[in-house]
């Protein structure tokens, strides 16, 4: 049984792993979950913009999954949590997210934007959020990586625990701070 | 919701054939028929992709109704329809974007901006425009040489929003309840051009509740609005006393100025010859067939002579990159979406976010006390 079963990929992790050529081995060990629109519009090129990232191969040969959400989804997750104003994210990460909070199973976000990880502090959902750096120890992928002092200029930073600690924490005192007895 | 209704809308109102959007989305034509007549719901990804084709913003397909359009006025209308739409619907796109940052930072101002003597379009005359233009002139402490800091003021005191495309036609000003006054400008055209356009447009920007009360000129100036606006620019541009002051400069102990010399003036006030023999009119009563013989003359001048040195503008205003860049390190606008409001690849977007921003709080304070 794979270690992660229900984990959703946003665009910058996909990117990564892409560029890190570890993509086959890290599909191998989880469950990988993929929005339309990220698969086909975001995460497109690895992080030197030279290689082309295609996943419709492993789409079509079921080695991940790609979801397509209703626009009633959106609307609905537009509706119920009221972000307009407050945060600004692109299209697939608003479908990732309204996936996220439909009541099927315990899902995961894995990514590496502080929206995003803010976002899920806001909704109360800090505990459905993981980094990177957390899923390739898990998986015995990212022994050989140190995030925060490899390359601190190509962002590698983004992808570690302590990145999305910080971040889903700030979406909590959001939350703390938009409830009504505040 | 009726996004069958919205997507028809949205693609007409941005000057798309069926069979465009169908090669730009690979959506076949009759898969976007019926979504257009409500028989199939699209899917998020295909709403999105359609929605970034027409720069809808995806609200726009959720919200219970559509909104009215903004009136746009152009200067130098382009030749077909699809053209006009396709420039206005970039246009709107931006001042939405620039809004939805203001807001993120809270920072959506809607600053009073200066009005005319009068309040009713019959009684603007070229005296009023003038007056109008001194008003502003001093309100906006614009100095000897407006057109150095007009833009500037415009973008940093009063939130106008100021985009530079490169498209069909001069110029395009708006104003909208919801993200205030913006007016465009053609990227490609002569910095000259530029500051007379953006002094055009901000007549009429400033004089939208007046002129656009009418139904029959809301959308359309009339011939006499635009010669209102031309006053005020050229009286706005080219202050009485700094132009009189330099042409006397200029001529020394003699009566009468060349051409060339006129032609320096022109430069240093950032406005064409042109305008400034037309000024000229208006400063030393020159008969109107004179000048029209200097204008001539001036022609033959200008193609003897090295082109002025121009810039590039660049598209988006400064304060609309500066909200973009502040409200991704503040963690309220995602990296993908910032992308795209900023036009960036993905590795140059990445490049603004840096590391004492993600880990660290530690930042360098200097005090101001």
């Amino acid at each position: 049984m794979k270690r992660f079963q229900f984990l959703l990929l946003d665009a910058g992790p996909i990117i990564k792993l892409f560029t890190l050529r570890i993509w086959d081995e890290f599909i191998k060990r989880c469950d990988v979950t993929i929005s339309r629109i990220i698969a086909d519009d975001e995460a497109l090129y690895t992080e030197d913009g030279c290689e082309q990232i295609n996943l419709k191969p492993y789409e079509e040969h079921k080695l991940i999954r790609i979801i397509d959400v209703d626009v009633l989804c959106i609307d609905r997750f537009y509706r119920e949590f009221k972000l307009q104003g407050k945060y600004d994210i692109h299209a697939g990460e608003q479908e990732t997210l309204a996936f996220l909070c439909t009541p099927s199973e315990n899902w995961m976000v894995c990514s590496s934007d502080q929206v995003v990880f803010r976002i899920l502090g806001r909704l109360n959902k800090a505990d459905q959020g993981i980094s990177l750096q957390e899923i390739l120890a898990a998986t015995g992928l990212g022994s050989g990586l140190k995030w925060e002092t490899a390359n601190p200029a190509a962002g590698d930073w983004k992808y570690t625990k302590k990145f999305r600690e910080k971040w889903t924490h700030k979406g909590q005192e959001d939350f703390v701070q938009d409830s009504p007895s505040a | 919701m009726n996004i069958g209704h919205k997507l028809r809308v949205a693609r007409e109102g941005s000057g798309y054939t069926l069979r465009q959007v169908s090669a730009q989305a690979e959506v076949g034509e009759s898969t976007l028929s019926d979504l257009e007549n409500s028989k199939r719901e699209p899917k998020f990804a295909q709403l999105s992709r359609l929605a970034d084709i027409y720069k809808r913003p995806i609200e726009f397909f959720l919200m219970d109704d559509i909104p009215g359009e903004n009136v746009m006025l152009w200067r130098d209308t382009p030749s077909t329809e699809d053209e006009k739409k396709k420039t206005e619907a970039e246009f709107r796109q931006l001042c939405e974007q620039y809004h939805r940052l203001e807001v993120l930072m809270g920072e959506a101002k809607k600053p009073k901006l200066p009005g005319p003597e009068v309040s009713e379009p019959g009684e603007f005359g070229f005296q009023q425009a003038d007056n109008f233009a001194r008003k502003v002139q001093n309100q906006f402490c614009l100095g000897d040489i407006p057109s150095t800091s007009l833009k500037q003021v415009l973008e940093e005191n009063l939130y106008v929003k100021i985009f530079h495309l490169d498209f069909a036609g001069s110029a395009i000003s708006t104003k909208s309840e919801e993200f205030g006054s913006a007016i465009l400008l053609n990227r490609n055209n002569r910095l000259w051009r530029r500051n007379y356009d953006l002094a055009h447009e901000l007549f009429h920007v400033l004089t939208w509740d007046i002129f656009r009360k009418a139904p029959l000129s809301a959308n359309k100036p009339s011939e006499f609005e635009e010669k209102l606006a031309n006053a005020f620019a050229s009286r706005l541009l080219l202050p009485t006393d700094s132009v009189r002051e330099r042409i006397d400069q200029v001529k020394g102990s003699g009566t009468t100025v060349t051409l060339e010399q006129l032609d320096e003036v022109a430069r240093e006030f950032g406005v064409s010859l042109d305008a400034l023999l037309w000024r000229m009119l208006h400063l030393y009563g020159t008969p109107a067939e004179e000048i029209q013989k200097y204008i001539q003359q001036g022609s033959q001048l200008k193609t003897s002579r090295p082109p002025r040195l121009s810039d590039e503008p660049d598209k988006l205003p400064e304060r609309f990159c500066s909200l973009a860049i502040r409200a991704l390190r503040d963690g309220k606008l995602s990296l993908m979406q910032f992308k795209k409001y900023m036009d960036l690849s993905y590795k140059e977007a990445e490049g603004y976010l840096t590391d004492e921003e993600g880990l660290t709080d530690e930042k360098i304070s200097i005090s101001a006390a």
